[in-house]
């Protein structure tokens, strides 16, 4: 049986072919699952210059795997967002290289790099960050509107995966008239909606109470799984610490402990 | 569809910044459409001043004036003896005028001719100036002073009545010594009818029964409006005219500015009855070309010495009242208020739209961390000011179009005036001093009709108008849409998601 949110499709391919065609060096096949999804080498980040310079990380090295499911915890501070932050290219080291899916973000250009955010990473943020005027299937499409994804097929993709995250009923309430767990639902429903490689989520259960947040944690977890993708969350939770098999703790912008749960 | 729909929904969400930058743009717009609108309005009324003036085909009048220096010099020791002789005689008293050489007492019952201010010359000069390259055709005029003098000599001093011929259509009448002498001084003007279209009068002046026609008799007279009501004159009626009868064949109009003879004949039978054999006093010229005017108004300057080349630039350039201060303030300071209006509509629209994106940096780098381009994103930010734009257009159009109804609804009246320019010119040659300028105004009138018009201005915003009026607030949107996203462009997105809102 497969569901919406089956991975790969020959549009993926495409896509990710489409994502890569400039790359410098020759891009590792599409769901190459021996390519590390992340690779960070000697990654630093500096924000301002000369004595008002903060340094936000410093010689991190880490490997993550596909279908890798990781949590990066740490105290306020030491550098979990910024880390987060790069992991989705969404800004560019100082020093060092990110890696993902084979391809040094450094060295791509403004429009490749939307294209690997919109192709190869979905986001999940803390305080959801739907788009208010819009009902939950319309936020749930908003990825998609960029791709050339024809309006109908985007359509009927984000009411299944409004159905998947069990807000069927919920398709044409704006996001005001939603729960902050079915608001999280619809941002999770988003995050999917170009069958993504990677998910990225930033405290997903931060503004939930414990119960909903527990809800939404397993229901990334399932996601995930079912969709083979890489699961990367920051959090302060107690809870999703002990649910995530690898839990990377940061302090002062350093790797302090990757600690792996042993299985079995 | 989607972004469409993405961007109606913003700009609903943002409704009291959506209707403030609209109607920023709309004044900026209704600015330019009821300007535009009065502008147009204020030149068709000076067209409707201009139209008598300018004729219907006529391009310029050539005349000779008689001028002089301010030091009451030059004029006449500038022309030949035999020029010298007839100018005495045709602007001196005629032979019944001469009241010293008669005995009080005596009846008097005479018809007198006398030039005004312009020259005459030969009726020959016509086709030398229809021969000069880019004239397409030329007709000459002869226009006289017809005094008619009836009574006896009086013992007594004289009472002056009214001016000399011309003014405003009433022909100056008087009397001497207790009304035992009586004057009637009229304007007439001699017209070559085979060439109606560039006469001095013209068959689409006339108001009441018809034009020359070119094989008819020799003593037919079109009388003008106002002179036949004063005269209680009507057509079928005849008219004297140095001593012969004339049958009254139609009425023409006068309007301001435009002809102001109070007679019209055919050219040939006035230089009959006036002893002006083979004289005119001016020529109208059609050129080949509108925009060749100028360059043949030189050309006959050059081959006609003394000649005055009168065009209807000229002419327009005499109408004044507060229909010309009114049009040039509308062309002035109403374009500049307009130009200033749009241009700050365009920058409040510029300023909300850049406020609007600095308070949605977040949502933005939130577009941009779900994969949207910089141009996804510089698209929906331009394509909400395009909306607003078009709003502020709309508006702004309907808002200028009721302007211009409520301008027309007031019955807006301006008087448009056209000026005399009396010199002394033809004083100084012995004529009288109610005479025609030297020049005179419109194209080869002895006389013009002065005084002043009360023209209603009718404003009508057209149809391209409007459209035009649209693009520019459209336009204002975009430009408004550009500053707001550079802005938006140059967000770096994990600076902007780290923004609170």
């Amino acid at each position: 049986m497969t569901t919406p949110t089956d991975l790969p499709s020959k549009d993926d391919a495409a896509i990710m072919e489409a994502a890569t065609d400039s790359a410098p060096t020759p891009a590792p096949t599409p769901y190459d699952v021996s390519v590390p999804i992340y690779d960070l080498q000697g990654v630093a980040k500096v924000y301002g210059s000369g004595g008002s310079a903060v340094t936000a990380l410093a010689d991190i090295d880490l490997v993550i795997e596909p279908r890798d499911f990781v949590a990066i915890v740490g105290a306020s501070g030491s550098g979990k967002t910024t880390l987060l932050q790069l992991l989705g290219a969404l800004d560019r080291p100082s020093a060092g290289k990110v890696m993902c899916n084979g391809r040094d973000i450094q060295s791509m250009s403004e429009g490749e790099l939307s294209r690997l955010r919109r192709d190869v990473i979905g986001f999940v943020f803390q305080q959801f960050n739907l788009i208010p005027t819009l009902s939950a299937r319309q936020n749930v499409e908003l990825p998609a509107a960029p791709t050339g994804m024809s309006s109908e097929e985007r359509r009927t993709r984000a009411v299944e995966l409004l159905a998947a995250v069990g807000l069927a009923a919920r398709e044409d309430h704006l996001p005001s008239q939603l729960s902050g767990g079915e608001q999280q639902r619809v941002a999770i429903a988003r995050a999917l909606m170009n069958r993504p490689r990677v998910l990225l989520a930033d405290e997903p259960t931060g503004n939930l109470d414990s119960a909903t947040g527990t809800e939404i944690l397993a229901l990334l977890q399932k996601v995930a799984t079912e969709n083979e993708q890489t699961l990367v969350l920051i959090t302060h939770e107690q809870a999703v610490t002990e649910a995530a098999p690898r839990v990377v703790t940061l302090r002062d912008g350093r790797v302090l402990s990757d600690t792996t749960a042993s299985t079995g | 569809m989607f972004y469409l729909s993405y961007m109606l929904s913003e700009v609903r969400r943002r409704r009291g910044r959506t209707i403030l930058t609209a109607l920023g743009l709309a004044v900026g717009v209704a600015l330019v459409v009821t300007v535009s609108a009065v502008s147009s309005g204020l030149d068709d009324a000076q067209q409707e001043i201009l139209a008598p003036l300018t004729g219907v085909g006529t391009d310029m009048s050539v005349t000779r004036p008689l001028t002089v220096s301010s030091d009451g010099q030059g004029g006449l020791g500038d022309l030949s003896p035999a020029e010298q002789r007839r100018l005495r005689r045709q602007a001196g008293p005629g032979p019944g005028l001469n009241l010293r050489d008669r005995k009080p007492g005596t009846k008097i019952n005479a018809d007198t001719f006398s030039a005004t201010s312009q020259l005459t010359f030969a009726s020959a000069r016509t086709a030398k100036v229809a021969a000069i390259n880019g004239v397409e055709s030329a007709a000459g005029s002869l226009t006289l002073s017809a005094n008619h003098i009836t009574g006896t000599v009086p013992k007594i001093d004289i009472t002056q009545g009214a001016g000399g011929p011309g003014g405003s259509g009433a022909p100056p009448t008087g009397a001497f010594g207790n009304g035992s002498i009586r004057f009637d001084a009229r304007s007439v003007t001699g017209v070559d009818q085979s060439q109606p279209d560039i006469a001095p009068v013209t068959p689409s002046q006339i108001v009441a029964g018809a034009y020359f026609s070119a094989t008819g008799p020799s003593r037919q007279a079109i009388v003008s409006s106002a002179y036949a009501g004063t005269k209680n004159i009507a057509v079928g009626d005849t008219t004297s005219l140095g001593g012969k009868s004339f049958a009254v064949i139609g009425i023409a109009s006068s309007p301001i500015g435009g002809s102001a003879s109070d007679i019209y004949v055919k050219l040939a039978t006035l230089q009959r009855i006036a002893d002006f054999t083979n004289q005119i006093s001016a020529i109208q010229v059609r050129a080949k070309s509108a925009g060749d005017v100028s360059a043949v108004a030189s050309r006959i300057s050059a081959s006609f010495a003394g000649a005055q080349v009168t065009t209807a630039a000229d002419l327009a350039a005499r109408v004044g009242g507060s229909l010309k201060d009114t049009r040039d303030l509308s062309s002035t300071l109403g374009r500049v208020l307009a130009i200033v209006g749009l241009v700050a509509a365009m920058l409040i629209a510029s300023l909300l739209t850049l406020a609007s994106v600095s308070k949605r940096v977040r949502e933005l780098g939130t577009l941009k961390a779900l994969g949207w381009s910089r141009g996804a994103v510089v698209r929906q930010i331009s394509g909400e000011s395009l909306i607003q734009g078009l709003l502020g257009g709309i508006v702004g159009a309907l808002i200028g179009v009721i302007a211009a109804l409520a301008i027309n609804a007031t019955g807006w009246t301006l008087q448009a005036s056209v000026a005399d320019t009396a010199t002394t010119a033809t004083q100084a040659a012995g004529g009288s001093p109610g005479a025609p300028p030297g020049g005179g105004f419109g194209l080869g009138q002895a006389a013009i009709t002065t005084g002043s018009k009360a023209v209603e201005i009718s404003t009508s915003p057209s149809f391209g108008l409007i459209l035009l009026a649209i693009g520019l607030a459209v336009l204002g949107g975009l430009i408004a849409g550009a500053v707001g996203s550079l802005r938006a462009a140059r967000l770096r997105p994990a600076a902007a998601l780290r923004t609170v809102e």
